[in-house]
């Protein structure tokens, strides 16, 4: 218990500084207290006020939602489906997303302020895809079929994004910012496009966390609970679909994230108990990508890099020193 | 003996333009500028290399010359270019791992495909000197400075420009060392860069410099369609990021889906005088 109460701790400190970098730091000096009186809603200059209000902002809140949601979907895949492998990419949603973002950039860059919804769109696509295989059939809904539904499923619209990509080869170093995971600086504008489908998936989560308990005991020990493993196991796809897709819209292909995330708080916390996992991958999450974010956008400033492999510059580390400890 | 030692001097003098020229018959030119260039110094090429949004821009000229589609690294369809049976090419930068393929096919290849207008004066000098019309060249090439000090003649304003590659929420900024930056100065513009260089051309510049920096005129070069235009406007100009810039709030923000400020052409003029009437209006 005070294992978890320390990783707690040190998680919502490393939230606390991860997003106070984001919002202090950026290509941009303004100083601390003229953050903050922006902040506030005190008088600072005209570009200070856009530069931390339209711009810092809404991008640091961005990457906090993406970061939990992420971080959250991540842990009731593996939780639903007893796999440590486990993360949006599996139930396809991240190849959905991607297709569907692609083919806005590529084909229909006239339309390109449909992107966030057309990724979410193709992202919710390919999640019932995936659902409506794993739950036709024989052995309606088990932990095979949707692993090898999901499979199926991201390849078809990874071979679709690689065609469209090779079919209008002059167009896609505009997708590379996508493809790689990125934040922009768009204001509240995709936030505003997709936060009901966040606010859908965090409520669907908090109903999960303990049938998903349950579950860890085993789909017998569940049932004989009261619990219906097949029904935990598609609302947890679901919830999760709708967290990884409202995501993907936001920041493009951070797969990483929902899959080392939870590890990293489990082999932390010794505890593999939804209650400890799922608020601490929203944590852990969060601290991650608002932190690679804001070294995204310093550290070659002002010049701006994709985040996700500063995500996974910070990530695997601590991921291979707690895997070390763990075995 | 004299005459006929003189006959024969006069004779071989005639014959050597045409025997020059004989070295490269067959010459194919896969970029817009290296097409017209050949054009311009009458010289057909038995193919050229399709570029999006390179079409509209070869000369009447290369009407009905084979075309050769092109892709990202490699260039032409190798077997399509071998069926044309050039003995050298005209190639981009742009096609570096077709270039050597080529090569590997025992074909000459020429890269020519200038970032800047003294780098196309240059390049069309050395295109001229490489097919035999050296004096053509220096002719064509004269024409080219006149008609470009010209087009730069009479600024009387330079705006703070910011212009900017592709669609979507990322977009790469031209630095200087581009085309289109070099175009772009040379209409009268004050490059927004962020005091970035980069050996591409191109980078991706913080929002918040943008907001700092303020341009007057923001230009995209988007890769799309001429119907994408007006919807391409609004969704730039209405960008949160940018809201509080002179181009968004002045309505200053353009969109240019040809390649002109993209690849470098011989209508340097044009593009520079096309620059300051439509978008800078100095």
């Amino acid at each position: 218990m005070a294992r978890r109460g320390l990783v707690f701790a040190a998680l919502l400190a490393a939230l606390a500084v991860a997003t106070a970098a984001s919002l202090a730091l950026g290509a941009v000096k303004v100083p601390l207290g003229t953050v903050l009186d922006v902040l506030l809603g005190k008088g600072a200059s005209a570009t200070d006020t856009q530069i931390v209000e339209v711009l810092r902002l809404p991008r640091t809140v961005e990457a906090l939602a993406v970061g939990a949601a992420l971080g959250v979907a991540g842990a009731i895949l593996q939780g639903a489906l007893g796999n440590p492998l486990a993360s949006p990419d599996v139930i396809g949603v991240t190849g959905g997303a991607g297709f569907g973002a692609i083919l806005i950039i590529i084909v229909l860059p006239g339309s390109i302020a449909l992107l966030p919804l057309t990724a979410l769109a193709f992202g919710l696509l390919a999640a019932a895809l995936v659902f409506g295989f794993a739950w036709s059939g024989r052995n309606r809904g088990s932990v095979g079929k949707v692993v090898l539904a999901g499979i199926a499923v991201l390849s078809l619209f990874t071979a679709g994004t690689t065609g469209l990509l090779a079919a209008f080869p002059e167009r896609a170093p505009s997708a590379i910012f996508f493809i790689a995971g990125g934040l922009t600086s768009s204001g509240w504008r995709d936030l505003e496009t997709v936060w009901p489908y966040f606010a859908a998936g965090f409520v669907c989560v908090l109903f999960l966390i303990r049938p998903l308990d349950r579950l860890a005991l085993g789909d017998d020990v569940a049932a004989s609970l009261g619990s219906r493993p097949q029904l935990i196991r598609l609302g947890a796809g679901v919830a999760a679909a709708l967290l990884a897709a409202a995501s993907a819209a936001i920041a493009g292909l951070l797969g990483f994230l929902g899959l080392v995330v939870p590890h990293v708080v489990r082999m932390a916390g010794g505890s593999s108990s939804q209650t400890f996992v799922v608020p601490a991958s929203a944590l852990g999450g969060a601290a991650l990508l608002a932190g690679a974010d804001t070294l995204a956008r310093t550290l070659r400033a002002p010049i701006e890099m994709p985040v996700g492999p500063f995500m996974v510059i910070l990530g695997v580390p601590l991921f291979l020193w707690l895997l070390r400890r763990a075995v | 003996m004299r005459k006929l030692l003189g006959l024969t001097l006069l004779l071989a003098a005639l014959c050597l333009p045409a025997s020059s020229q004989a070295a490269a018959q067959r010459i194919v030119a896969l970029t817009p500028f290296a097409a017209n260039t050949l054009a311009r110094l009458g010289v057909t090429p038995v193919g050229i290399g399709q570029t999006l949004g390179g079409a509209e821009r070869f000369l009447p000229q290369l009407q009905g010359v084979p075309t050769l589609p092109l892709s990202h690294p490699n260039g032409p369809n190798l077997e399509q270019l071998a069926a044309l049976d050039p003995d050298l090419v005209f190639s981009s930068r742009t096609w570096a791992k077709g270039n050597q393929a080529m090569e590997e096919l025992g074909i000459d290849v020429v890269v020519h495909d200038p970032r800047s207008v003294d780098g196309a004066f240059a390049d069309t000098f050395k295109i001229g000197t490489l097919v035999g019309r050296k004096h053509y060249a220096r002719d064509l090439l004269q024409g080219m400075r006149r008609r470009v000090e010209a087009a730069e003649r009479g600024i009387e304003r330079r705006p703070k420009v910011m212009l900017i590659l592709g669609v979507g929420r990322t977009p790469f900024t031209f630095l200087p060392n581009s085309w289109g930056g070099d175009v772009v100065s040379r209409a009268g513009g004050r490059l927004l860069t962020g005091g970035v260089s980069s050996s591409s051309g191109f980078e991706r510049i913080s929002d918040e410099v943008v907001v700092a920096e303020n341009p007057d005129v923001i230009i995209a070069v988007p890769h799309a369609n001429e119907d994408d235009i007006p919807s391409l406007t609004e969704y730039l100009r209405t960008n949160p990021a940018w809201s509080s810039t002179n181009a968004a709030r002045n309505g200053r923000v353009y969109v240019s889906v040809d390649n002109s400020l993209l690849q470098a052409g011989t209508d340097v003029a044009s593009t520079i005088r096309k620059v300051r009437r439509a978008y800078l209006k100095n």
